[in-house]
């Protein structure tokens, strides 16, 4: 047994020894830059969130606001209240994600102060194909356009149409049809999930 | 491990050109097609790839004697993804731009076969000198290709190299901006990758023709 447990160490020390070197290198690492990555991450947020809700100085965090991802999976939802230099609610941002042709989309959806009208999205992570699904990254672009204004009621993806309409029917991008079903179905889950559990603690009316 | 000592001069000739990855190696054409739609991701790449190959050779060459032969490829990747995840942390604290437009392909340097192939062919063998000049010698290689492939098909499919908002080198004046050119908006598809490898490998293979 202990010539068994000799051999052991005598074939893997080097593997666990670099193990906990590299281990603790990446700890080092990740502790020193972590602060730096969540401050990009909240930034670019703040960007978003502000170019979308006009007026906003600040975004206040919401907490225990969370989304049944299905088979007994929760997570929670960074939704953020968006407040004026007065300290009245302008309207909320939140992080939406689905999956997309390539990985996952994020974005930070903005509505209004009742959760009724979108104001828009702006895209925090997409790495869609070139040209075809990238197209949901133009800012004011014909996709994005269609969700500025819109009733926060179901949206349905369809493939002809007057995407100027401001209407629950979004038309797709051409050639990027998964990646437009993929905003379409996150948005209209996280609003489903979202609104009741604001109606609920009193935050918005039904 | 069997000693296969090569030179300094060897190893820096070799990356640049003799053994230049992509080109003459045909190792690495996933980021090569994936990230070459503009010279600032190429770049990045390139630069994150002569970073990992200059550590994990470093590492490789330093613990050539002690590496047990059914557990190298092991230790390679650990070593290997180690510098990996460093690079990804670097990018998303220092360029988040860079890190979220090239996205899984950095952390996907892990698999990339060049970074293995000199673990196994160059460090494994090798001192830790000429292992660091392979490993920068192999990563500038890399970098220049990507760099080059990427510039033909950024400046046909834009007509200009951008690497910021305010750094922009127009080549081909394109038409929305008052020019005369069409910009090929296929480049930017995997067919634009595709074609300019093609022939980028092409006009390489005629140039280093033997002759019979």
């Amino acid at each position: 047994m202990s010539s068994k447990i000799a051999l052991f160490f005598r074939e893997s020390w080097l593997l666990m020894v670099s193990s906990l070197f590299f281990g603790g290198l990446l700890a080092i690492t990740n502790a020193a830059w972590s602060p730096k990555v969540a401050e990009n991450e909240i930034k670019k947020f703040n960007r978003l969130a502000g170019g979308l809700l006009t007026g906003a100085t600040q975004f206040e965090s919401v907490k225990d606001i969370s989304m049944n991802l299905g088979k007994g999976k929760t997570a929670a939802v960074d939704i953020r209240k968006g407040l004026d230099a007065s300290g009245n609610c302008l309207g909320w941002a939140f992080v939406c994600e689905g999956s997309g042709f390539v990985d996952t989309i994020k974005l930070v959806v903005t509505t209004d102060a009742g959760f009724t009208k979108m104001y828009g999205f702006g895209v925090l992570q997409c790495s869609e194909t070139p040209g075809f699904g990238d197209k949901l990254n133009i800012k004011d672009g014909f996709y994005q356009s269609q969700f500025k204004g819109v009733p926060t009621e179901p949206f349905k993806l369809v493939k002809g149409g007057d995407p100027k309409a401001l209407d629950s029917n979004i038309v797709a991008i051409t050639g990027a049809t998964v990646t437009s079903r993929a905003v379409v179905n996150a948005l209209n889950e996280y609003m489903q999930q979202i609104k009741p559990q604001l109606v609920k603690q009193g935050l918005i009316t039904q | 491990m069997a000693e296969n000592q090569t030179t300094v001069w060897k190893a820096f000739r070799g990356g640049l050109w003799d053994e230049i990855p992509v080109l003459r190696l045909m190792l690495g054409l996933c980021p090569t097609l994936a990230v070459t739609t503009g010279v600032k991701s190429g770049l990045t790449m390139g630069l994150c790839v002569v970073f990992v190959l200059i550590c994990s050779n470093a590492v490789v060459s330093l613990m050539r004697n002690l590496l047990k032969p059914h557990l190298r490829i092991m230790m390679f990747t650990l070593t290997i993804a180690a510098f990996v995840t460093i690079a990804d942390l670097y990018l998303k604290a220092f360029q988040p731009e860079m890190s979220e437009k090239l996205g899984a392909y950095i952390p996907l340097i892990i698999v990339n076969c060049i970074i293995i192939c000199r673990a196994e062919a160059c460090a494994a063998k090798n001192g830790v000198l000429v292992s660091v000049v392979d490993g920068l010698a192999m990563g500038l290689g890399f970098t220049l290709v990507l760099c080059f492939l990427a510039s033909i098909r950024e400046v046909l499919a834009t007509g200009c190299i951008t690497f910021s908002e305010t750094f922009v080198i127009t080549v081909l004046n394109p038409v929305d901006k008052g020019g005369w050119f069409t910009p090929w908006g296929a480049m930017l598809m995997p067919v634009g990758a595709f074609v300019t490898l093609g022939l980028t490998l092409g006009a390489v293979n005629q140039l280093t023709k033997k002759k019979a």
